[in-house]
């Protein structure tokens, strides 16, 4: 007889824990392959889901800002709550040369904004008039792209683009007279004058295309009889500077004259509706763990079933429950490793083919967003490496439940099969 | 290996230096409870000496497999205790009694005895690496013990690849490595055939006597009863005949 407790060694007992959770596994191949893409599919779907919205986030804020937006916008304080005329920026010298100067500031279109009463010889509308630069406008917003029917500003004299919808509306097409009513600044008399239409434009969005017209910036500020203007739209170097509170910009375009918002903040419900749909992410990963989770039980629940007379055996001749907990535990990391693996390969490669064709969801309006353009799937490192090893962890915490059963059991119980 | 001479010697051997291995008092183990109540063993009072081979027989549903769990600590008495080498083992806790059996007690069961997953060699070494036995020691005594049990060349088979007999000789060669104080089997032969099981039967008994190892083992067929040296008889959980042949 011989006792070795003095040289038993739990690391010794690693080698074998090891041999036997991994041959286990593959002792039921159909069952573990099997498993395994139930666990690599719902990873592929979690990545998927995540590229999706992060595609889409990105070109939904595309979209907005860059037809007609912009990443951030300079107003004077309090134009943007009363939308009053008289607010507007006087000294558009030495600001645009402020802009003009900073590095982060790719371009910038100024913008005079006034409500107007439009009419043709058939009818009236009220729509908002917009006075931009020509050149300035097009290095800014989609105005220019969104021409449907004859030209685009020129900088002459009377020249109006029309949206679409107002246009028809109005019932005129390009040449026909139009009259274009405003209250001018101070003191609000009544200011008239004559345009005739020199182009239709479309931005396939209702709100735009309804109420929307554009006349050259030095004849609104003629019109409303302003030397300034209302807006300044600005298109940032890259969208990241919008979030970055720390540039210098924001601070020498914000002061108790000016205010300068990011497009987060302009369009409040579309931040907060991009905040939802990262939500998804979360919704949709949740439920796959679950099942995920659920499935696994069930698979290790059956193989131990299967294995019980065989844990007795490892019980009865010594084997430490602990060790038998380990194991199982074990069996669950390995699939899980296995699961990644397939599951990181294959989502990488819906991924990376979203990411290259794009998912058309064209004319498909979110919260008055028109997604004009398809939704080209953007793979996040980061999220395939966190993702990932969630499922890895998920696996092995699914485990835990049948481990601790297999553990647990008697071992006179787990072999009446064979006693 | 069945030198009549040597077997002697060792008996004598056995009788004159013999110390407790097995006791058990007023031992009892009850399943269910009312009208399903069975008493599976009822005030079993066994004491079984290092060196015995010693067979437990008795009908179907008599107790034996029960006895044999208690006595491995691989059940737990409805009353009455069990001791090993003096231990008390209802006092171990599961980590304890585990260790316990690991290195006090070898099993051999009826059968699907082996870890499938593992080659016979390693289903042999399995035990001694719990125990954390060098490598070189492992290698050592698993071949003296596949030469002994007349299994070389075919170390590296796994369960599925050995017949019956095989099987129960690994099983056997496993038990024993570890060099246990006792050896308990349920049943050993019952799934092989006749011959096969005599011939297990005597290599068990060649190693009772060449290693003075004490087995306990339960069977239904008289033609391995026949070669055991002392005879326990269960009757509906009881202990009806205990006797010595010499
Ligand atoms: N877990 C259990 N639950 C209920 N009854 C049991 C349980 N295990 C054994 N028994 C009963 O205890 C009695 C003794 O069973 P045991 O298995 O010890 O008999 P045995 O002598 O080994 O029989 P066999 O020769 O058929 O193997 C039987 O009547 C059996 O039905
Ligand atoms: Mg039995």
């Amino acid at each position: 007889m011989k006792i070795n407790n003095a040289s038993y060694d739990e690391n010794k007992t690693t080698g074998i824990v090891v041999r036997l959770a991994n041959r286990s596994i593959f002792r039921n191949t159909r069952r573990t392959l099997l498993t395994v893409l139930l666990i690599s599919c719902s990873l592929v779907a979690i990545l998927f889901t995540d590229a999706f919205v992060r595609g889409m986030v990105s070109t939904m804020v595309k979209i907005s800002t860059q037809t007609f937006l912009g990443e951030a916008q300079v107003h004077q304080q309090g134009f943007r709550a009363t939308n009053d005329i008289d607010l507007y920026i006087e000294d558009t010298h030495t600001l645009f040369s402020k802009i003009a100067e900073t590095e982060a500031i790719q371009a910038y279109a100024p913008r005079v904004i006034s409500g107007a009463m439009t009419s043709s010889s058939d009818n009236v509308a009220a729509a908002i008039i917009y006075g931009v630069d020509s050149d300035k406008e097009a290095q800014v917003s989609k105005l220019k792209q969104a021409m449907v029917d004859g030209q685009y500003l020129s900088g002459k004299e009377s020249e109006i683009l029309l949206g679409q919808r107002l246009a028809e509306l109005l019932e005129v097409s390009l040449g026909d007279r139009l009259v274009v009513t405003v209250s001018q600044a101070h003191g609000g008399d009544l200011s008239q004058a004559l345009f005739r239409v020199s182009g239709i434009f479309s931005f396939n969005e209702r709100n735009m295309d309804n109420g929307m017209a554009f006349i050259n910036l030095s004849q609104a500020q003629e019109l409303l009889s302003i030397n300034g203007v209302h807006e300044i739209a600005l298109r940032l170097q890259n969208l990241n500077q919008a979030d970055d509170k720390t540039l210098l910009f924001w601070q020498a375009l914000n002061n108790e004259k000016l205010e300068t918002l990011a497009w987060q903040d302009l369009v409040p419900q579309l931040s907060s509706m991009l905040a939802m749909t990262e939500y998804s992410t979360l919704i949709v990963s949740t439920i796959l763990y679950v099942l995920v989770c659920l499935g696994l039980i069930n698979t290790m629940f059956m193989s131990i079933f299967e294995r019980q007379t065989e844990f007795g055996i490892l019980l009865a001749i010594g084997t430490r429950p602990k060790q038998l907990f380990i194991q199982i535990l074990l069996e669950g990391f390995f699939i899980g490793l296995l699961s990644i693996v397939l599951g990181v390969i294959l989502a990488f490669i819906v991924c990376y083919w979203g990411s290259i064709t794009g998912i058309d969801y064209t004319d498909l309006e979110m919260t008055g967003l028109t997604l004009n353009e398809p939704i080209y799937l953007i793979l996040d490192t980061m999220s395939f490496i966190k993702m990932a090893f969630a499922t890895l962890l998920v696996t092995i915490l699914a485990c835990i439940y049948p481990a601790v059963h297999a553990a647990k059991l008697q071992p006179s119980f787990a072999m009446r099969k064979t006693l | 290996m069945n030198n009549i001479a040597q077997n002697n010697t060792q008996k004598r051997d056995v009788l004159v230096n013999s110390t407790t291995v097995i006791e058990t008092k007023m031992l009892c183990r009850h399943f269910g409870q009312g009208d399903t109540l069975v008493n599976a063993l009822t005030d079993a009072n066994l004491t079984i000496n290092k060196g015995e081979f010693t067979t437990i027989i008795g009908p179907s549903g008599s107790g034996k497999s029960t006895l044999l769990q208690l006595i491995g600590g691989l059940d737990t008495p409805t009353s009455g205790e069990v001791l090993l080498d003096n231990k008390h083992i209802s006092q171990m806790t599961g980590t304890e009694l585990s260790d316990f059996r690991r290195d006090h007690i070898g099993f051999i069961f009826q059968a699907y005895n082996l870890i499938p997953v593992l080659s016979a060699k390693e289903n042999i070494e399995y035990i001694m690496l719990l125990q954390g036995i060098s490598a070189q020691e492992r290698a050592k005594r698993v071949s003296a013990i596949m030469h002994d049990v007349g299994l070389e060349g075919l170390e590296n088979r796994r369960p599925a690849q050995l017949s019956g007999g095989q099987q129960q000789r690994v099983a056997v060669a496993r038990a024993m490595v570890s060099e246990p104080s006792i050896i308990l089997a349920d049943e050993p032969t019952a799934n092989l055939d006749s011959k096969t099981g005599i011939e297990l039967l005597d290599m068990m008994k060649t190693l009772n006597e060449e290693q003075k190892m004490t087995f306990v083992f339960s069977t239904h067929d008289p033609k391995i009863m026949e070669r055991a040296k002392r005879i326990i008889r269960l009757e509906d959980g009881c202990i009806v005949d205990d006797e010595c042949f010499s």
